[in-house]
């Protein structure tokens, strides 16, 4: 008889080794997982850093396994939203608009997953839209912008011309128009979310064409609005997150979203299995859309011109105001 | 037109060129030594991140600027040992470079200023007002009236076409570039000298950076060079790989920029994508006029 080998016993001991390691465990409960695709950086203290929040807030209150990746073309889109279901997130969030394409075509192959676009329309078995109605807030920034504005110009630099930019800026146009009807908005757009420089320029230009009150949608690049506010000292209008502390000498008023609160709703749902597929509008009447003036310039605005928003805020929340936007 | 609208331009044009033309002095530097910087953007990112950075926790602007100028230093030894010394595909280094200079500056201004960003800001650099030459019309205010970086971005123009055209190391860096073999047998140190002209490159870049964050919008944001390196390597090609053909080029490209912007305010009736592709097409339109005798070097990239 040949003697086994050393190697070969000690292969053997290696293998029952490691059937002790391996040892079937008990199935430890499937975790709870939550992704985020955001379409720029997250650190622009706007909208990608408010989902960000949203997501940190999921795993905190949900105790939650959350992930996020930045991405940028459509085809990272998609490949997010696959990569994602792939591994077992039960929720995908896919932060604006131009996710909505990605998020359709995707979802059949993966029917355990939700996506969530945080605009848009596109609803199907797994896909469904939050639509955050800032339009609400835009529009009372514009009806301040033509109570105070000496030239009755405002300028608008957008990141993109993507529906939900341009419908902010339409809201704004309407609250301004409401206000005084030869209102005139001038609108430009950077082509990019990141930019700051060129978005500065856009400002610099509309200021020279006589906007007196500045408005963006151009998330980090937007700081470059702000920037061109200091520079001519004009007043100017943050979007999504508070960003009146960014320049506290110029910016009156910020159109903010709670999308942190929004995000734990949704993530409740998905959880306890009641979610539900439809587009879901939030607006100020939900706490979610807020207008925060800023308290350091609060006196600028007119006793009166305060009490037409108090108003008119009030009129959104009752229901007796619908604010323009545009439909997609 | 009006003056004030016109000088609003010369100011616009001038600021939005003077990144890229930082970026693409020094690439002609590289390049008539024989070497593409791809990675020229991650070197504006870069520069624009550390600039930031140390001016924001020192206080001082010029403490920022000379960071820039280590970080550029060191980040182009690092990619001259690779290309130069390990004979590395330039292209592959200078692609890895950008994505490392996305992903580094990201990662590094998360960690320094939280990630969800608390914006920042620094006080922009002081603007120094040349006497007499600020008061002159249109260009006053855009070329005389400006930050210490822009004076020096303008001074190196001359400088980088005095250096190469008329000078030992511009004929080394020339030599390098034409027939690196030729120059070998010359007594040329073709890795030092092209080592060198990558360095300078690296900091050029950084500077272009540097100006972008501290003099330009006071701030950084994850990817705000958005581009600018790329459109730099393409100047140095309309421009002919000459200095002041660069200057012309870079000036053109950033007037084109600021004019679209103020076509878009002025809201005429056209799309305004027509007006974001002008500096663009303006570019390419160029490039296919000029087409030919791009002077480029012999062993580019080689």
């Amino acid at each position: 008889m040949r003697r086994p080998s050393v190697l070969a016993v000690l292969a053997v001991l290696y293998v029952l080794a490691g059937c002790t390691g391996d040892a079937p465990q008990p199935d430890p409960a499937p975790t709870f997982k939550v992704a985020l695709l955001s379409p720029g950086p997250v650190s622009d203290a706007g909208w990608n850093a408010l989902a960000y929040e949203g997501l940190l807030a999921i795993r905190d209150q949900l105790g939650a396994e959350v992930s996020q990746v930045e991405t940028k073309t459509p085809a990272e889109f998609e490949e997010g939203f696959r990569d994602y279901a792939r591994r077992g997130f039960s929720l995908v969030f896919g932060h604006g608009f131009e996710f909505q394409d990605a998020a359709a075509t995707v979802a059949p192959d993966f029917p355990d997953t939700i996506f969530i676009t945080t605009s848009g329309n596109t609803v199907r078995n797994n896909v469904a839209p939050l639509r955050f109605m800032l339009e609400e807030a835009t529009y009372l920034a514009g009806m301040i912008a033509a109570s105070m504005s000496k030239t009755g110009i405002a300028g608008a630099v957008g990141g993109m011309a993507i529906p939900s930019v341009e419908s902010t800026l339409l809201a704004f146009e309407a609250g301004a128009v409401a206000v005084r009807s030869d209102f005139k908005l001038i609108k430009s757009y950077v082509g990019n979310w990141e930019d700051v420089g060129a978005a500065k320029e856009a400002a610099m230009a509309q200021i020279q064409q006589g906007a007196d009150f500045l408005i963006h949608n151009a998330d980090a690049a937007g700081l470059g609005v702000f920037q061109a506010a200091q520079t001519r000292q004009v007043l100017a209008f943050g979007t999504n997150k508070d960003q009146n502390q960014v320049a506290p000498d110029v910016v009156l008023a910020s159109a903010v979203i709670d999308i942190p609160a929004a995000f734990v709703e949704v993530a409740r749902e998905v959880k306890e299995k009641k979610f539900t597929a439809k587009v879901t509008k939030l607006g100020i009447a939900d706490g979610v859309i807020g207008f925060v003036v800023n308290p350091a310039l609060r006196d600028r605005i007119p006793a009166d011109v305060m009490k037409r928003i108090d108003e008119t805020r009030e009129a959104i929340v009752a229901g007796r105001l619908t604010v323009p936007s545009s439909e997609f | 037109m009006s003056i004030d609208l016109a000088s609003a331009m010369a100011v616009a044009a001038i600021a939005m060129a003077i990144p890229l033309l930082y970026a693409a002095l020094g690439e002609l530097l590289s390049e008539k030594a024989g070497i593409i910087n791809i990675g020229l953007e991650g070197f504006i990112l870069l520069g624009a991140f550390t600039s930031f950075a140390v001016a924001h926790s020192s206080g001082s602007n010029l403490a920022g600027v000379g960071a820039a100028i280590i970080v550029g230093v060191v980040v182009a030894a690092g990619f001259a040992f690779l290309v130069v010394r390990c004979a590395a595909n330039q292209i592959v280094v200078g692609t890895a470079l950008n994505l490392f200079a996305v992903g580094a500056t990201g990662v590094l201004y998360r960690a320094m200023f939280g990630v969800t960003g608390s914006v920042l800001t620094v006080e922009g650099s002081p603007l120094l007002r040349i006497p007499l030459l600020a008061d002159l019309p249109v260009v006053g205010e855009a070329l005389f009236h400006r930050t210490l970086l822009l004076y020096v971005c303008f001074a190196l123009v001359p400088a980088c076409a005095f250096l190469l055209a008329r000078t030992r190391v511009g004929l080394e860096i020339r030599m390098a570039g034409e027939n690196p073999r030729a120059a070998a047998a010359q007594g040329v140190d073709v890795a030092r000298v092209r080592a060198l002209a990558l360095v300078a490159c690296g900091v050029l870049g950084a500077l272009g950076g540097a100006y972008l964050a501290l003099d330009y919008t006071h701030t950084f944001v994850e990817g705000m060079s958005a581009g600018r390196g790329f459109i730099a390597l393409a100047i140095v090609i309309v421009g002919r790989r000459w200095a002041s053909g660069i200057l012309i080029a870079s000036l053109l490209f950033g007037g084109v920029t600021a004019l679209q912007f103020h076509f878009q305010a002025l809201a005429f009736d056209v799309p305004f994508q027509f007006f974001l592709v002008l500096p663009y097409a303006a570019t390419l339109l160029l490039l296919a006029i000029s087409a030919g005798d791009t002077n480029a070097p012999a062993s580019l990239g080689k």
